[in-house]
C-alpha cells in the first residue's frame, strides 16, 4: 500500500521554543510569587541541586531514544549510595567508595539491558522488576538504617569548587560532554538513533542491536553509580531511600525536553532544560511552602501534558 | 503524461558483452504457491530493464531473490559469466546488487550523511569516534555523483519522498552497486521530480550501471526501457524491446491466461434495493471523490493495482478510517463513526490480512465465529458458552469448515478455513453487506471456488457484496459489474458486457 | 455418530481449557509451596498462620482482580497502590467527618473508580501508553495523597466498619468471604458475560476487535474504572483493617497486585488469563512472602524476592507465548 510520504516536520529546531518557553514561563511565575526565588544564591542552589538529576536524566534520554525507559534509576542510584557510604566507611577512601557504587550501577544496567535485550521483556516490566531488587538490596545491606560517619572526603565533593565552579555542576558538566560526544560523535551514539528509528537498518547494515541496547543501560547504570557519590556527599550519609523516585523526575525532564519516545530522536540539551525547569518547578513551590507532595504532583501533571503534546506532534 | 528524455537506444554492441548478471532456471515456491516458476533472464550493463506484471505475478519474489532476502529453491545465478551463490544480502551486496524497495530503510534523525554510511563510517582519531568532515566530503562526492545537490547534514526526516528516495540511491551506489533494482520508483513522486529522476538514471546507465525497474506506467516502460521482461503466473513470459511492441500486446501478455475456472454464477436480473450508497468519499489515506453503488443481490468488484487505493475505500465506508469528506449512506441511512456501528447496522468487512486483521489466532475457531454477533445472540449480556458452541457448530457445519471442532484454534486451521471463519463471524451477526478485501488470497483452488460459491449464495439470499481483488479473472467470472480505481479515484465503471481483463488493467494502469 | 459430532467430542485444544490447565498446575506450585512450609516450620499449619495467609491473599486479590481486566486487554494499571491510597485517606476523613462508614465506602469506591476512568481516558482519548499514562497517575496520586494529608494520620474508626477488616465469621475473616464473592463476580464477568468476551477479544487482537465490531474504547474505559473501582474497594478493607489511614499505606501494594496478576497466568501481551489464576496468584505470592516470614528472613527481602518473581513469571509468560505462534 503506497501513500504519499508525509515529511515529518518535527526536530529538535522546533521544540526549543517548548522546553525553552516552559522554562522561562516557570522562572517569570515563581520570580514574581516566590520570595527569593531571583536571588543569585537560589539560583545558583537550583543549579547544585539538578546535578544530580542531570546525570540520571542523560542516559535515560539516550534509553528513551531507544523506545525504553528505565523505572529503576532511582533505586539503583539510592543502592550505589549506599554503597559509596558504607565502603568509603570501611576502607575511608572515597574512590573505593565511587568505584563500588559504579560496579554496582554497571550490574544493574547489564541487568537492564539483558533483559530488554536478550530475554525480549518489555522495559517498563523488567526494570519495575529491578526497582524492586535494588531498593530490596538498599534494605537490606543498610538494614533501614542510615549510614553515618563516612569520611570528609566524600562530603567535600559536594562544596567543594574548582576555579570557583562547585564540583558537582563540574561534574555535571563533563557528564554532559561525555554524552554529547557520545551521542552525536560516535559511531555508538549513531546506532542509538537507529535502535529507535529504524532497527531494521541496523540489520541490514550488518549490526547487532542487542549488544548496543545492553550497552545503553548499562550506560545508565554506570551513571547511576556516580551520581550516588553525588547524593552520598550531599547528604553526607547514605539512606535507604534517599533516591527513590528520582527516576520519575528524570523521565519528566526527558519528555518536557522534547525527546519523543517514539521515534529515535533525541535532544541532550532539551533534557538539561528540562531538568532545570523541573529543578525550578520544585525550588519555587518549595519557596512558597506547597509541600514536595504537590510538587510531585505538578510534575506529574507536567509528563502527561509533554507526552499527550508529543503524542499530538508525532500524529500531526 | 510523456516526460521527454534524452534516452539512447540500446545499442546492439551491448548484448555482444556478457550479461552483468543472469538467472537461469530460478524457481521459488511458497506453501501453497510458487511464486517463481523456472524464470530465466539476464541484464546488461547500462541497459534499463523493464520488469511487468500484475500483481502476484512475481516481480516482488523476484526482487527479494536478487537482493538475498529470499533464498531460490531452484535455479542458478551467473555473474559476469561465472557462477555465483546469493543466499544472503551480504553475497548480493558483494555482487553490487541493490534494491531500492518502496518503505526505505532510512533512519529518520540521522543525517544523509550518517545514513549513506551506516555501518561504514570513517572512523575519527579516538577510537570509536567519526570522522565528520570525512564522512560530509564523502557523502558529498556521493552526491555529486548521482547530479543531487544537498547539503548532506540535513537529516532524512525533512525530506520528501523523493529526496529520500535519492539518498537510497545514493547509498546503494556509495556501495558500488552495480545493479540497481527499483520498484516502482515514480510512484510517489511528482512530474519535476521524476524528470530529475530520470536524469539520474541516465547518467547512472551512461556509468555501467545496469536497472531493473519495475513499473505500472506504460508510458515509462516505452519512454524509459531498454528491453522488457514480463512475468506472469511466476514464469517469464517473453523479453521483447519497446521498440518491436505496443502497448496493447503487452497488456495481452500480462493477463493472457488459460486456466479454466469455473465459478458457476447466476447473473440473472435480481438486483434489489440499493444498499450501499457513496458519495463523494474523500478520507486522509488518498482517496478522493469516490462514488459507488452496490444493490442487493450485487457481487460489485473494486480493481485497480495495488496501492490504487481499493482497501482504503473499504476502511472509509466500514468506519474503521476517517473521512474528511463524502457521505455514506446505507440501508437509506447516513452513516458515520467508529467499526462498532457500521457492524451493528449490518455491514461487515472481511480484510485483507485475515490473520492480523480479521481474527485472533490465539482463541478458538467458536470464540471467533460469535465474536461479532454477541449483542444479537445474547441480548441480556448472559454469555452462554453451550449456545455459543452451538452456533459455533451450526456454522461449523454450514459452511463445511474443516476443523476437529469449534474449540480448535483457529490459527491452526488452513487459510481457507480461516477465511470461512471471518466469514462466518459476520453470517452470525446477520450482515446484508459484505466487503471483501482479496477474499481469496493465499488459498487453494479447491477452496477458492468454494469461497466464491458462498458469496453467490449470500447475495442470493439478499445480500449485497463488494469485492476487492487483484485477480482480474475472478473478477471478471464472479462480479456482475465492477469499479476501477486508480491512484485513489474511479477511473471507470465496467458493465457485465465490458468486464474483461484486459478492460480491467487498461483502465487501472496510469496511460499517456 | 455424525462426523461433527465425533469432531466436537475429540480432545478440544481451544484455549479456554489451555487456561484450565495452566490454572492447575499453578494451583500444584501452592500446594507444593504449602508442604514445603508445612516441612520447614511448626508454625505454617497453625490456624492464625493460615488465616493470616488467606487474609493476606485476599487484600493483594482485591487489588489484582480489576488489574486482571486491565492486563487481559494487554495494558498495564501502575497506579492502584497509589488509588488505594488516595481513597483509603478520603474516605477515612469521610468516615470522621460524617460518622457514617455506609458513606466512607461509597466514597472509597467513587474516587477509585474516577481515578480508574481518568487513566483510562488518557489511554483511549489522549492516546498514551497505559504503562506510562498510570505512572504519571501515580505520581500525580501520590502527590496529592501526601499534600492532602499533611503528614498526618486518621485513626480510630466505628466498631461496625472496622469489622470488615478484622472481623470473623464462623472463624474465617470476613475479607476471606469477600474474596470469594468477589472471586465468583470476576470469574462470571469475565467468563459469562458478553463484556468479557468482548475484552478477551480485545486483549488477543485489538486491531481484529475493533474490526469485528466490538467498541474498543469504551471497552478499555470500562476495564480501568473497574480496576480503580477495586483499587477503591481494597482501600475499605486496609482502611478496616489497620483502623487508621496515613498517606504511605500504597506503596507496597503495586508490585505484590502486578505480581500476583503475573503469577497466576494472565500474559502481559494480552488476552490470556483468569480472575481465578490470579487469586492462585496471590495465594502463591502470599505463600511465599509468609514463607520467608516464618523462616525468619529478613523482611527487607520482600521487595526483592517480589521483583525477581515478577521477571520470572513474565519471562515464563514469553516462553509459553512463543510456543503457540
Amino acid at each position: 500500500m503506497r501513500e504519499a510520504a508525509v515529511v515529518s516536520q518535527s526536530n529538535p529546531l522546533q521544540r526549543i521554543p517548548g522546553v525553552a518557553l516552559v522554562l522561562v514561563l516557570l522562572i517569570a511565575i515563581f520570580g514574581a510569587i516566590a520570595p527569593g526565588f531571583l536571588s543569585v544564591a537560589n539560583l545558583s542552589n537550583v543549579l547544585v541541586q539538578s546535578t544530580i538529576l542531570t546525570m540520571l536524566a542523560l542516559p535515560m534520554t539516550l534509553i528513551i531514544m531507544t523506545e525504553g525507559l528505565d523505572l529503576s534509576m532511582g533505586a539503583v542510584l539510592t543502592l550505589t549510595s549506599l554503597c559509596v557510604a558504607i565502603v568509603s566507611l570501611a576502607t575511608k577512601s572515597m574512590l573505593l567508595g565511587l568505584g563500588a557504587a559504579i560496579l554496582v550501577g554497571a550490574a544493574f544496567g547489564t541487568v537492564n539491558g539483558w533483559l530488554v535485550a536478550i530475554l525480549g521483556i518489555p522495559p517498563f516490566v523488567a526494570t519495575l522488576g529491578t526497582l524492586g531488587m535494588a531498593q530490596g538490596l538498599s534494605l537490606i545491606v543498610s538494614d533501614g538504617q542510615s549510614v553515618v560517619g563516612i569520611p570528609h572526603s566524600v562530603r567535600d565533593i559536594y562544596s567543594a569548587t574548582v576555579l570557583g565552579v562547585p564540583v558537582p555542576i563540574v561534574m555535571a558538566l563533563a557528564t554532559y560532554a561525555v554524552f554529547h560526544t557520545l551521542l552525536y560523535h560516535t559511531r555508538f551514539g549513531t546506532y542509538i538513533f537507529a535502535l529507535g528509528g529504524n532497527r531494521e537498518a541496523l540489520k541490514y547494515a550488518g549490526l547487532s542491536p542487542n549488544r548496543l541496547l545492553i550497552a545503553v543501560y548499562a550506560l545508565g547504570g554506570i551513571m547511576a553509580g556516580t551520581a550516588g557519590l553525588l547524593m552520598t556527599a550531599r547528604m553526607n550519609s547514605g539512606h535507604p531511600t534517599a533516591g527513590l523516585g528520582l527516576e520519575f523526575d528524570a523521565i519528566a525532564a526527558v519528555a518536557v525536553g522534547g525527546t519523543s519516545f517514539e521515534r529515535g530522536n533525541g535532544w541532550l540539551l532539551g533534557t538539561v532544560l528540562g531538568v532545570i525547569a523541573v529543578g525550578v518547578l520544585r525550588n519555587g513551590l518549595n519557596l512558597i511552602s506547597l509541600p514536595s507532595s504537590v510538587q510531585v504532583a505538578s510534575v506529574g501533571v507536567l509528563v502527561i501534558v509533554a507526552l499527550f503534546l508529543d503524542g499530538l506532534r508525532s500524529r500531526s | 503524461m510523456t516526460t521527454a528524455l534524452p534516452t539512447e537506444p540500446a545499442s546492439p554492441t551491448q548484448e555482444t558483452l556478457p550479461p552483468l548478471l543472469e538467472l537461469r532456471g530460478i524457481s521459488k515456491e511458497f506453501p501453497g504457491v510458487k511464486a517463481l516458476d523456472d524464470v530465466s533472464f539476464a541484464v546488461f550493463p547500462g541497459e534499463v530493464h523493464m520488469l511487468l506484471g500484475e500483481n502476484g505475478a512475481g516481480k516482488s519474489s523476484l526482487m527479494k531473490v536478487l537482493c538475498g532476502a529470499y533464498s531460490a529453491d531452484a535455479g542458478e545465478f551467473y555473474y559476469k559469466g561465472e557462477k555465483v551463490t546469493i543466499a544472503s544480502t551480504a553475497d548480493a551486496q558483494k555482487l553490487g546488487i541493490a534494491v531500492i524497495f518502496q518503505e526505505f530503510s532510512l533512519v529518520p534523525y540521522l543525517d544523509i550523511a550518517q545514513n549513506i554510511f551506516l555501518g561504514r563510517e570513517p572512523k575519527g582519531r579516538i577510537p570509536g569516534t567519526i570522522d565528520r568532515r570525512k564522512i560530509l566530503a564523502d557523502a558529498r562526492r556521493v552526491l555529486d555523483s548521482i547530479g543531487f545537490e544537498i547539503d548532506p547534514s540535513v537529516t532524512v526526516d525533512k525530506l520528501g519522498v523523493a529526496q529520500q528516495q535519492m539518498v537510497e540511491i545514493a547509498k546503494a551506489i556509495s556501495q558500488n552497486a552495480r545493479i540497481l533494482v527499483m520498484d516502482e520508483p515514480t510512484a510517489a513522486l511528482s512530474d519535476r521530480e521524476t524528470e530529475l529522476l530520470f536524469a539520474l538514471i541516465a547518467r547512472l546507465k551512461a556509468d555501467g550501471v545496469a536497472i531493473v525497474y519495475i513499473s505500472h506506467r506504460m508510458a515509462e516502460v516505452f519512454t524509459l526501457g531498454d528491453r522488457i521482461t514480463v512475468l506472469r503466473d511466476g514464469r517469464r513470459i517473453d523479453g521483447v524491446r519497446p521498440a518491436d511492441v505496443t502497448s496493447d500486446q503487452l497488456v495481452r501478455m500480462m493477463v493472457g491466461r488459460t486456466v479454466d475456472m469455473t465459478y458457476p454464477r447466476n447473473f440473472a436480473e435480481r438486483r434489489g434495493e440499493v444498499l450501499l450508497e457513496v458519495k463523494g468519499l474523500t478520507s486522509p489515506a488518498g482517496i478522493s471523490d469516490i462514488n459507488i453503488e452496490v444493490r442487493q443481490g450485487e457481487i460489485v468488484g473494486l480493481c485497480g493495482l495495488v496501492g490504487s487505493g481499493r482497501s482504503e475505500v473499504a476502511r472509509a465506508v466500514f468506519g474503521a478510517d476517517p473521512v474528511t469528506s463524502g457521505e455514506i449512506i446505507f440501508d437509506g441511512k447516513t452513516i458515520s463513526g467508529e467499526p462498532d456501528v457500521a457492524a451493528r447496522r449490518g455491514i461487515a468487512l472481511i480484510p485483507e490480512s485475515r490473520k492480523s486483521e480479521g481474527l485472533a489466532l490465539l482463541r478458538s475457531v467458536g470464540d471467533n465465529l460469535v465474536v461479532s454477533a454477541l449483542r444479537k445472540l445474547f441480548p441480556s449480556g448472559v454469555f452462554d458458552p453451550r449456545s455459543a458452541q452451538r452456533t459455533a457448530d451450526g456454522l461449523i457445519r454450514q459452511l463445511r469448515i474443516a476443523t476437529p471442532g469449534a474449540r480448535q484454534t483457529v490459527g491452526l486451521l488452513s487459510g481457507g478455513n480461516q477465511q470461512k471463519v471471518v466469514i462466518g463471524k459476520w453470517l452470525a451477526a446477520g450482515a446484508k453487506l459484505f466487503i471483501f478485501d482479496e477474499p481469496t488470497r493465499g488459498i487453494d483452488i479447491g477452496a477458492k471456488s468454494e469461497i466464491f460459491a458462498l458469496i453467490d449464495r449470500l447475495v442470493a439470499e439478499g445480500a449485497a457484496a463488494l469485492m476487492i481483488s487483484s485477480e482480474q479473472v475472478e473478477i471478471c467470472h464472479v462480479c456482475d459489474r465492477a469499479y476501477v480505481m486508480r491512484e485513489g479515484r474511479i477511473a471507470g465503471h465496467l458493465s457485465r458486457s465490458e468486464l474483461t481483463e484486459e478492460n480491467i488493467v487498461r483502465l487501472g494502469m496510469h496511460h499517456a | 455418530m455424525t462426523d461433527i459430532t465425533k469432531q466436537a467430542l475429540s480432545p478440544p485444544r481451544s484455549f479456554l481449557s489451555q487456561d484450565a490447565i495452566q490454572v492447575f498446575y499453578r494451583l500444584l506450585a501452592a500446594l507444593l509451596i504449602c508442604a514445603a512450609l508445612a516441612v520447614f516450620s511448626e508454625s505454617f499449619l497453625s490456624l492464625g498462620n493460615i488465616l493470616n495467609v488467606l487474609r493476606q491473599a485476599s487484600l493483594t486479590f482485591f487489588i489484582a482482580s480489576g488489574l486482571t481486566l486491565v492486563v487481559l486487554t494487554a495494558g498495564l494499571d501502575l497506579s492502584v497502590g497509589a488509588n488505594v491510597a488516595l481513597s483509603a485517606c478520603i474516605a477515612g476523613t469521610v468516615i470522621h467527618q460524617t460518622g457514617s462508614p455506609l458513606l466512607g465506602i461509597l466514597t472509597g469506591l467513587l474516587v477509585g473508580g474516577v481515578v480508574g476512568l481518568l487513566n483510562g481516558v488518557m489511554v483511549t482519548a489522549l492516546r498514551i501508553p497505559s504503562f506510562i499514562a498510570t505512572y504519571g497517575m501515580l505520581w500525580v496520586l501520590n502527590g496529592l495523597t501526601y499534600w492532602y494529608m499533611a503528614g498526618d494520620t486518621i485513626h480510630g474508626f466505628p466498631a461496625g466498619f472496622r469489622q470488615i477488616g478484622s472481623g470473623y465469621l464462623f472463624g474465617l475473616p470476613i475479607p476471606v468471604y469477600l474474596l470469594l464473592i468477589f472471586l465468583a463476580i470476576g470469574t462470571l464477568f469475565a467468563q459469562r458475560t458478553i463484556w468479557g468476551q468482548e475484552i478477551y477479544a480485545i486483549g488477543a487482537n485489538p486491531v481484529a476487535a475493533r474490526l469485528s465490531g466490538i467498541p474498543v474504547a469504551r471497552r478499555l474505559l470500562l476495564v480501568y474504572a473497574v480496576s480503580g473501582t477495586m483499587a477503591g474497594l481494597a482501600s475499605i478493607i486496609f482502611l478496616s483493617r489497620l483502623n487508621s489511614a496515613e498517606a504511605d499505606i500504597g506503596e507496597s501494594l503495586t508490585l505484590p497486585a502486578i505480581a500476583a496478576v503475573l503469577i497466576g497466568g494472565t500474559s502481559l501481551f494480552g488476552g490470556v488469563g483468569t480472575v481465578f489464576g490470579t487469586f492462585v496468584g496471590a495465594l502463591i505470592l502470599t505463600l511465599v512472602l509468609n514463607g520467608m516470614n516464618l523462616l525468619s528472613v529478613n523482611a527487607n527481602w520482600q521487595p526483592l524476592v517480589t521483583g525477581v518473581i515478577v521477571i520470572l513469571a513474565v519471562w515464563l509468560d514469553m516462553k509459553t507465548r512463543r510456543r503457540t505462534q
